[in-house]
């Protein structure tokens, strides 16, 4: 009896494994694999942005794919530990075609990085300037993080002329007390120099704090007129709730990054966040929602409209960028010898891709690793995200420092 | 339990780790699988025995610290930290060899360590592992914001090189690995057989009689916390240059408190309960990590992200389960099988 | 001097939440010494709970504030019963792994229901701010501190006047000899678990009223036990005078020290006050130090 309830077991598990196997070798088809992290610090960009880049797929599969070539998409989740992003990179390494390596989190793309060029393919990571300054096989979503931050400095520089004021404005930074938030000065610190604008001395808090009063008080005490406030949501939020609570954001405007409050998160504090400018190199607010692909969200059953989160769109501007890629190798070299050379040199010549008005065209050249280069102001007014300018080149600034 | 029909007639037979040709032939036949691995191996598994090494040789260290001496530690991750450090900083920037650089990054790791041990002195217990997390987070901070660490950028130590042959890929670098994980392994069997594993046992069982029996604890005590972060120093040597690149957040609590689960879940006090630990968890993870895509491909309604956080609650309920029902250890049933093994057809 | 109120205020309010924590986990360690990772997710089920009544199903402010009480009884008297009651005899290093367990287990689904969102009611509970001392404090965070205050005094009531309490101190002496008394050492756990569970879960309400339900919230859990241990294992004075000048310390070595070094002093500094205090004092500052017998 015993023995009878095992093998039946036993075949049921071979039957679940064949059938995850099977489609692989029925259709041409090729590989997306993206290392991200469902579960742990960065999730809440994770999650959404790889729904959307899954749905994309879907989506790009059930016409037929790209000339007939069917899009595999393999998420792992690898917490934001950097061994087991390695070991799953290490799994997945030899999936049939396996293209792009879409590491969601510096430090795992950065450990992966050489491995993958070793076997001549592409990563794509967030922001860091980094990746720019070392041209190499690792490419970057958008503009870079301190090419953000010296949108915002152009930004400041003509709202003080806007409002008459003269002399320099001061520019206050805080952000997380880790590698990502320390990334935005490297450049954005020479920017803010080069433009005569006079930073006060940056703060950094550990991750997971409760309270940031401490941080918000010495900056208003700097005296500065506008806060860069850094960090995945909802830390940003949390920040700028302390801000609010001691009546900082009467006086001081407040910018958020790219990563900062959703629409999802100013809906939880909208009193808090009123007025916040955010900048962004992707579509936010209602502008994303309105965009015909966010229908996908609700044919996916993913919830209801209003529930998207805006870095949905991002994980479908992922998807193009591979779409547009994967038909120009095929029509180059054909099937047979598409490989992740061919992708690394098609990537190259993806410059002025356009991806349904998502993002800022696209940048990649044989001399650039940013994803594109526009950036858009939003501003946070009565709890919605709301566009406050048009698609705007950023500067280089990743060129201003020495990396 | 020894098994039936050997007798030692000499005192070297006694002393021997591996006391009938069986365990000879099983030992030679273990290695030559072991050594001819990368020959026929996928990449994959070659690459896992590489990290499993690195993890097994982590544990070792705590093993003699935790399960041996009795001072839990959770600073292992940070040690770690600190050996890989060292090394990357002495290949990369000072351009010393590998092979020096690794011994001494255990060195310095082990030095820094007895920093880390010296609580151990005046706290015990629970006490002293909560100030072990303490110095993890100490350490850590200290990496990241120490300008010799490459700060928040990270260092990229080279391949490790000899004679002109360079170890720049898994298949090469094994060998290192997996040579330098025997020889601790061997070390650490070793250790617990002299005065010194005797004296770490009796602090365990009780410091207060081990003291007055003329063992000095202090000394002990910091020897073991240096012996432990010897262990973690060449592993994260060993890391630095296998991954080729160190970054402050490869290393975090999450990660102590894995090896201390391993510790668990292996069995305490024994050194073959540290590959049954390592073995156990390091599978189970990479079993949840990768479950989740096949399930998420073959049930499409369940979703990537569920199945991600229902892979977490996996690996928690699979411990919980294993934890009521074998709370001694693997080593512990291992003995049992062995005991049972030997004694069939009898059952005492 | 006004700065120093600014430093301290908050870092009083924090203080107060990080010293409830401590409370949950010192009370479990006085009993049962085990000491436990768990109470980091009991702490964010606690706010995960008050956010679906008060958010999710929309009830008033005490019906779900029963809910969620109701529910961590329940979910504190689950974990004991079916993992923490096998181990009873089992080494405590094996009861802690088994938290560490619970926390992964609890943690799946802490993100399964999050789906990398995040979550709030603070906007539900908004009252605004009051100045206190030239410092600008909103009045949920007073009132959380308040209620602080108020378990620390019932939990001492309990334990000083009731009979349960009482046979819980017994229990937390010896466990052989309360058990000789008549006292049932294995309910006393249970209730204890429960008490504990339910003190995390009004801590979770009110730091996730501060930090919103998100992905690190759990890992308070992991300050609440520094916080236990620089008071003393156990003991709940420590706890509350721990957690206080915690929170405080925290705030006064940002506000100090950073501009110094550059931040992210915050939480190290702390640490590496710890690690010199338990130098000093070996069992915390307010623990008992235990004579051994050999």
């Amino acid at each position: 009896m015993k023995m009878r309830k095992i093998s039946f077991g036993i075949v049921g598990l071979a039957f679940l494994f064949v059938l995850s196997v099977i489609p692989g070798y029925a259709q041409k088809e090729v590989t997306y694999l993206s290392l991200a992290d469902y579960t742990a610090a960065i999730a809440g960009l994770n999650v959404p942005a790889d729904m959307g880049c899954e749905d994309y797929f879907k989506e790009l599969n059930a016409k037929g794919g790209v000339d007939g070539v069917k899009i595999k998409f393999i998420g792992v989740d690898t917490r934001y530990d950097v061994a087991r992003g390695v070991s799953a990179y290490k799994r997945y390494r030899t999936e049939p075609k396996l293209l792009v390596v879409n590491a969601i989190g510096t430090p795992i793309g950065k450990a992966v990085a050489p491995l993958v060029a070793k076997d001549k393919l592409i990563t794509l990571v967030p922001g860091d300037g980094e990746f720019q300054a070392h041209l190499g096989r690792v490419f970057i979503w958008g503009p870079a993080y301190q090419d953000s931050f010296a949108a915002t400095i152009d930004w400041i520089l003509s709202d003080w002329k806007k409002k008459g004021k003269t002399g320099a404005p001061k520019v206050g930074y805080i952000s997380w007390d880790n590698p990502y938030g320390k990334e935005f000065l490297r450049g954005g610190k020479e920017y803010a120099e080069k433009m005569g604008v006079s930073l006060a001395p940056p703060e950094f808090f550990p991750p997971g704090s409760l309270d940031h009063s401490v941080y918000l008080t010495r900056l208003a005490k700097a005296e500065v007129n506008y806060i860069f406030v850094g960090g995945v949501d909802p830390t940003p939020t949390n920040v700028i709730r302390d801000a609010h609570k001691l009546g900082l954001t009467k006086t001081i405007q407040f910018f958020c990054d790219y990563w900062g409050p959703t629409s999802l998160g100013t809906r939880l504090h909208p009193e808090a966040l009123e007025g916040v400018v955010i900048v962004s190199y992707y579509l936010r607010g209602d502008d994303a929602r309105n965009h015909p692909l966010a229908n996908l969200w609700t044919k996916y059953g993913r919830g209801k409209i209003e529930d998207m989160n805006e870095v949905y769109t991002i994980g479908m501007s992922w998807a193009m960028t591979f779409e547009a890629a994967l038909k120009m190798a095929l029509k180059e070299v054909g099937y047979k010898k598409l490989d992740g050379e061919v992708i690394y040199q098609t990537y190259q010549k993806l410059t002025g891709i356009e991806r349904a008005g998502l993002q800022g065209p696209c940048a990649y050249s044989p001399t650039s690793r940013r994803g594109s280069l526009e950036v858009k102001f939003y501003q946070v007014k009565a709890g919605k995200v709301v566009s406050i300018s048009d698609w705007i080149k950023a500067p280089d600034a990743v060129s201003l420092h020495k990396f | 339990m020894r098994p039936c029909g050997t007798f030692d007639e000499r005192y070297s037979q006694d002393m021997a780790i591996l006391r009938i040709k069986r365990h000879w032939a099983v030992l030679i036949g273990a290695l030559i699988l072991l050594y001819t691995f990368p020959l026929y191996g996928s990449y994959y598994f070659i690459s896992l025995i590489n990290s499993l090494s690195i993890t097994i040789i982590i544990v070792l260290g705590l093993q003699l610290v935790s399960g041996y001496c009795g001072q839990i530690s959770f600073g292992q991750a940070a040690f770690m930290a600190v050996g890989a450090y060292t090394s990357a900083i002495l290949t990369g920037k000072l351009g010393v060899s590998f092979f020096i650089a690794l011994p001494l990054s255990g060195m310095v790791s082990g030095l820094i360590g007895l920093g880390g041990g010296a609580p151990s002195l005046r706290i015990k217990g629970f006490y002293l592992a909560m100030a072990t997390i303490a110095i993890h987070f100490v350490v850590m901070w200290l990496i990241l914001h120490l300008q010799i660490t490459g700060t928040t950028q990270g260092l990229h130590p080279p391949a490790p090189r000899m004679a002109g042959f360079e170890f720049d890929s898994d298949e090469k670098i094994y060998y290192i690995i997996v040579t330098v994980m025997l020889l601790m392994t061997y070390g650490a069997r070793n250790i617990v057989r002299t005065r010194v594993g005797r004296a770490f046992v009796a602090i365990r069982d009780n410091d207060l009689a081990a003291e007055v029996m003329g063992i000095e604890l202090y000394r002990y005590k910091l020897l073991a916390f240096f012996i432990s972060c010897f262990y973690a120093g060449i592993a994260g040597s060993l890391w630095a240059h296998w991954i080729q690149m160190v970054h402050p957040e490869q290393f975090t609590l999450l990660h102590a408190l894995n090896y201390i689960g391993m510790l668990i879940v292996g069995g305490g006090g024994s050194i073959p309960g540290v590959f049954f630990g390592v073995l156990f968890l390091r599978l189970l993870d990479e079993g949840v990590m990768f479950i989740a895509p096949i399930l998420s491909s073959v049930f499409p309604w369940i979703g990537i992200h569920p199945a991600a956080s229902m892979s977490v609650s996996v690996f928690g309920i699979v411990l919980i389960l294993f934890l009521i029902f074998e709370p001694r250890g693997l080593a512990h049933r291992w003995e049992i099988f062995k005991a049972s093994y030997r004694l069939y057809p009898f059952s005492h | 001097m006004k700065e120093f109120f600014q430093l301290a205020i908050p870092g009083l309010m924090v203080g107060s939440l990080y010293a409830l924590v401590a409370a949950a986990i010192v009370l479990v360690y006085k009993s049962t010494r085990v000491v436990s990772l768990a109470h980091g997710q009991l702490l964010a089920f606690g706010g995960l709970f008050f956010w679906i009544g008060l958010v999710a199903l929309d009830l008033p402010l005490p019906l779900s504030v029963l809910m969620t009480l109701a529910c961590s009884i329940w979910m504190g008297w689950l974990v004991e019963r079916i993992t923490l009651r096998p181990l009873i005899g089992q080494p405590l290093i094996s009861a802690f792994l088994m938290t560490f367990a619970i926390f992964m287990a609890l943690d799946g689904i802490f993100q399964l229901i999050l789906k990398g969102e995040s979550k709030t009611y603070a906007t539900r509970l908004a009252l605004g701010e009051l100045d206190i001392l030239g410092v600008p404090v909103r009045v949920v965070q007073l009132i959380s501190f308040g209620v602080v205050l108020l378990v620390f005094l019932s939990l001492a009531l309990f334990f000083r006047h009731t009979k349960t309490g009482l046979g819980m101190r017994a229990t937390a002496e010896d466990h052989q000899l309360s058990q000789s008394t008549g006292i049932n050492v294995r309910t006393i756990f249970s209730l204890i678990w429960i008490i504990s569970a339910t003190v995390a879960s009004i801590a979770g309400m009110g730091t996730a009223y501060v930090m919103d339900i998100h992905f690190p919230l759990p890992y308070i859990g992991i300050k609440g036990l520094i916080v236990a241990l620089f008071g003393g294992l156990d003991s709940l004075t420590g706890a509350l005078f721990a957690g206080l000048i915690l929170g405080v310390l925290e705030n006064l070595i940002a506000g100090y020290l950073d501009p110094l070094v550059g931040g992210g002093l915050k939480d190290v500094a702390a640490y590496a006050l710890l690690l010199i205090i338990l130098l000093v004092k070996p069992y915390g500052l307010f623990g008992l130090k235990r004579i051994e017998r050999v």
